[in-house]
Formats: structure tokens, sequence, C-alpha cells
């Protein structure tokens, strides 16, 4: 297998002001610096992926490699177009490295996704008392409460986009494709959605101090 | 939509309830994720609040923030 292998140390170490400019020639120095430049992508790409391969447990050597170039390809495109943008403040090859992870894990997710259901759930009905003695008895206080908060206190957008990240396990870039959206706007969502189920829980006597977790 | 009555996992309370501010947006993040991670490898307690905050919440920023530290890392 050829994920994980190590570029040549020519092209880490080549200078960033040098190379930087090499890329915008439209001439034989511009395509031999934008072909270093695919090979450290490439690079970015095949880690993530392997990082990643476990999303896709049917895949093999040669389907995980043609994703890492797939998502090289993309990420050239991207690190182009955005390449008047590099300021210097950190290794060239470190924000170039960026570009690749980001499009291989966005494709490895997606792929993983792709013949899966998306839950799209914008109404929440916790287990009363009445119906589900066992269940409701079950659960905790804070539990419950939390429950009773999505139901009540958040609208049904951030009810369907925070129950299908974090109770559905969704990825955001998988939702932000089906929900033709991005995930900037998907992670604003989630966060007024947090804020106000703390100001709930807060109200309600149900939450003092800060709590940490994560969104897949 | 009719949906069955459901249960929210206790795992996932402590995720719902996270505090996200102050608030950083994946943009942002990713705009800031080559400095940060720079910055972090060469000083361990090197500070920044919001990217901290944003990578406890967010789980596919912090995927990648963790594989471009394994990249310039050591073994990288």
């Amino acid at each position: 297998m050829n994920l994980v292998q190590p570029v040549t140390s020519e092209i880490d170490d080549a200078p960033d002001e040098a190379w930087v400019k090499e890329l915008t020639d439209p001439g034989p120095p511009g395509h031999a610096a934008q072909r270093h430049l695919h090979a450290v992508l490439l690079r970015a790409t095949r880690h993530q992926v392997w990082r990643l391969r476990h999303q896709l447990p049917g895949a093999g050597s040669a389907e995980l490699e043609d994703l890492a170039h797939q998502a090289a390809d993309d990420a050239l495109m991207a690190v182009l177009g955005k390449l008047d943008t590099f300021e210097g403040r950190s290794r060239f090859t470190t924000w170039v490295y960026k570009f690749g992870i980001l499009h291989a894990g966005v494709a490895v997710r997606r792929q993983a996704w792709r013949h899966r259901e998306v839950p799209l759930i914008d109404t929440f009905d916790p287990p009363d008392p009445g119906s589900a003695p066992e269940a409701y008895a079950q659960a905790g206080d804070l539990q419950r409460a939390v429950e009773s908060a999505i139901a009540v206190d958040l609208t049904p957008h951030q009810r369907r986009v925070t129950l299908a990240l974090l109770v559905d396990q969704v990825p955001i870039d998988v939702l932000a494709e089906r929900l033709n959206t991005n995930r900037n706007a998907l992670y604003k969502t989630l966060h007024d959605a947090r804020q106000r189920l703390r100001a709930s829980l807060r109200a309600s006597g149900h939450l003092e101090e800060p709590t940490r977790g994560s969104t897949p | 939509m009719t949906t069955p009555r459901r249960r929210i996992p206790a795992p996932a309370v402590e995720a719902l309830l996270l505090d996200t501010s102050p608030y950083l947006s994946c943009d942002e993040c990713f705009e800031r994720l080559d400095t940060y991670v720079e910055a972090t490898l060469a000083d361990p307690a090197h500070q920044d609040v919001a990217m901290r905050v944003h990578l406890e919440a967010c789980g596919a920023c912090a995927e990648e923030a963790a594989t471009l530290a394994d990249l310039l890392g050591p073994d990288g």
C-alpha cells in the first residue's frame, strides 16, 4: 500500500517564499512547483484517509488510495485559489497540509454515509411518566430536563440539527450536504441551540457549572 | 412529522450542554489551525481559549487538528 509514505525532504525544505512565487509562474517552473504542491497535499490526504479508514470498513487499498488522490486534486485547486491569502504566519507546508486534511476528511465521511439514511427529525417527544413509567424512572433529573428543553425551547431547525449531530451522530459535513448548507452554518445553529438549552436549565435550577463534550 | 417518543442518551446530555463560548466559527478555526497547531507543538502550554473551546465542541475540526499535529510531529 502506498498510503502514508513520506514525500522527499527536498519538498519540505523548499523556501516558502520562492515556492509560493513559483506557483504563480505560468511556465515550466510553475508546473514543477504545482507538482511539488500536489505531492505535499497527497501526503496529507493519505495520512488523513489512513487515520479515518475505520469509517470505511469495506474499502480496500485501491479505494483508499483513490480517495486520497481525489482529495489531493480538490485540495490543490483550493490552495491555488487561496494562495494570495497565505501570510507566512506558519510554514507553507503546514498551511498546505490543512487543506489536504480538510478535503480528505470530508471525502471519507461522505463516502462512509453515502448509502446511509440521515435522520432529520424536527419534533421531539420524550417519554411521559404515564405512558412509559419504567423508562421515565430510569432517566435522571438532568436528562429529563434536557429532554423537556429540547422539546420546548429549541426551534424546529435547531432540533433537527442538534438531534442529528449530537444524538444520531451524523457527521457535520454529511449533514451540511444533505441540508444544502455548510459546516459553518450548522455549527452556529448548534452553538445557539446549546445556549438556549443551557439558559433553560439554568432557569430551572438544573445547571450551574460549565460542561464540556464534543460533536461528531 | 410524527416521531416515536424517545430518550436522549445520557452521554449526549453532556455534549448538548457544552458551553461553546467564546464563539468561533469553523471557518475561523480553519484559518487559525496551522498557526495554532505549530504553536501548540512548540509550546504545549500555548493558550488560545477560543480555539480550545471550538476544538472541544466540534469533532470534525478537532479531528483535523489532531491529524495536522500528527503530520507535524516526530512520527509524521
